[in-house]
């Protein structure tokens, strides 16, 4: 009996310890680097969930799913879309939000950001 | 720097009241360079009219020296660094991968508010006075009379990299395959003789960065957002006096 209880509590501890592994501790989804349509835009959750006091369901209740990079897979995800609203359109607008058509590198980090974030190689051109 | 350090500890100050006055001009000059207003050498350049964004002497703005004038200008605020110029440029102009024909540089303002990261397209300045032109000991690269693009001839070149140390742009490499450096050509050889209007950094671009056209033709957008005066207009490293035909632009 006894030993059965303590590898019950082991089990407990490595589900837990494995969920903080994956991020679940900070709450939120980290940072997101979308590669599509262009390379190098970034959703940090830091920013909308710790700074502005977003909650999860600000956006996860049919504007974003909660899986990453779902978004990019949407064919209309594009410039013209957040412009009418959809994405993260619905609050950057000018109003809620700076407007989508304006700042483009607080969000676009570029191919060299991505690259820097990722951990990627940046094809160096100088010999 | 150790070493030098404690040697120039022991020199004297010599003071300001000794420089030549030349060489006091050579300062301000790059003060007003560095703060990007600066772009000929009238207190005018303080914007851009039509003479001081050309940088060029009043001879160029009255009679562009060709026909058509090849001119770019790159709308600095818009770039996202998606680099499908940069990709496209590679895929036409077959580029290899340590190389490049364009580039796109990054710029950071920390203590910005709002953006803080400025994204800056550079190629060849395709230059009115080109220094690598003039260095070049074979004539490999020539300034095409007609068109005034900055052009190779692969054949006659001998590696000697002296161009790549005289352009100012860095917009040179050498291409180990074909032996020879390499460079940006406004895609003469492969679009614009084959009559296509835009290069294909131009045409791959997706937020309308680089606006491609004839700098001598009233009637083209180049020739209107250079002949302005509302938006300032500026090259890079115009100390250089080679008087480029790219163009940097805001909003």
């Amino acid at each position: 009996m006894k030993k059965s209880a303590s590898i019950c509590v082991g089990i407990l501890l490595a589900v837990s310890l494995s969920l903080i592994g994956q991020g679940y501790g900070e709450d939120h989804g980290g940072d997101i680097h979308y590669n599509a349509p262009v390379v190098g835009v970034l959703f940090s959750h830091a920013v909308h969930v710790e700074e502005n006091g977003l909650d999860c369901e600000s956006c996860h209740d049919g504007l974003f799913e909660y899986e990453a990079l779902a978004a990019q897979r949407q064919p209309d995800f594009n410039m013209q879309a957040l412009y009418e609203g959809k994405f993260c359109g619905a609050c950057h607008d000018g109003d809620m939000a700076f407007a989508s058509d304006t700042r483009c590198t607080l969000c676009h980090e570029g191919v060299q950001g991505y690259n820097r974030a990722l951990g990627l190689q940046t094809a160096d051109a100088h010999h | 720097m150790k070493r030098i350090l404690p040697d120039l500890q022991k020199m004297q100050n010599e003071g300001v009241e000794n420089i030549p006055v030349e060489e006091r001009r050579h300062f301000l000059k790059m003060g007003l360079t560095l703060t990007g207003v600066f772009a000929s050498g009238t207190l005018f350049s303080m914007v851009s009219s039509a003479r001081t964004a050309f940088a060029s002497d009043p001879g160029f703005f009255e009679k562009y020296p060709y026909k058509p004038h090849y001119s770019m200008m790159v709308h600095l605020d818009r770039c996202i660094d998606c680099e499908r110029c940069k990709k496209a440029c590679a895929a036409t102009n077959d580029v290899p991968s340590y190389g490049y024909r364009t580039n796109i540089l990054e710029r950071e303002f920390p203590e910005a508010i709002g953006v803080k990261t400025e994204f800056i397209p550079v190629l060849c300045n395709h230059c009115n006075l080109p220094q690598c032109t003039r260095v070049c000991p074979t004539k490999a690269t020539y300034k095409n009379p007609e068109n005034g693009i900055v052009m190779m001839n692969t054949t006659k070149c001998i590696g000697c990299l002296s161009c790549q140390m005289a352009c100012p742009y860095n917009a040179r490499y050498f291409h180990e395959e074909k032996m020879a450096v390499d460079k940006c050509s406004f895609c003469w050889e492969s679009r614009l003789s084959k009559g296509e209007k835009l290069t294909a950094c131009a045409e791959a671009c997706p937020a309308g960065v680089r606006i491609f056209g004839d700098l001598s033709d009233p009637k083209d957008r180049v020739y209107k957002e250079v002949h302005q005066i509302e938006k300032t207009v500026w090259v890079l490293r115009p100390e250089a006096g080679t008087k480029p035909n790219v163009f940097y632009t805001r909003g």
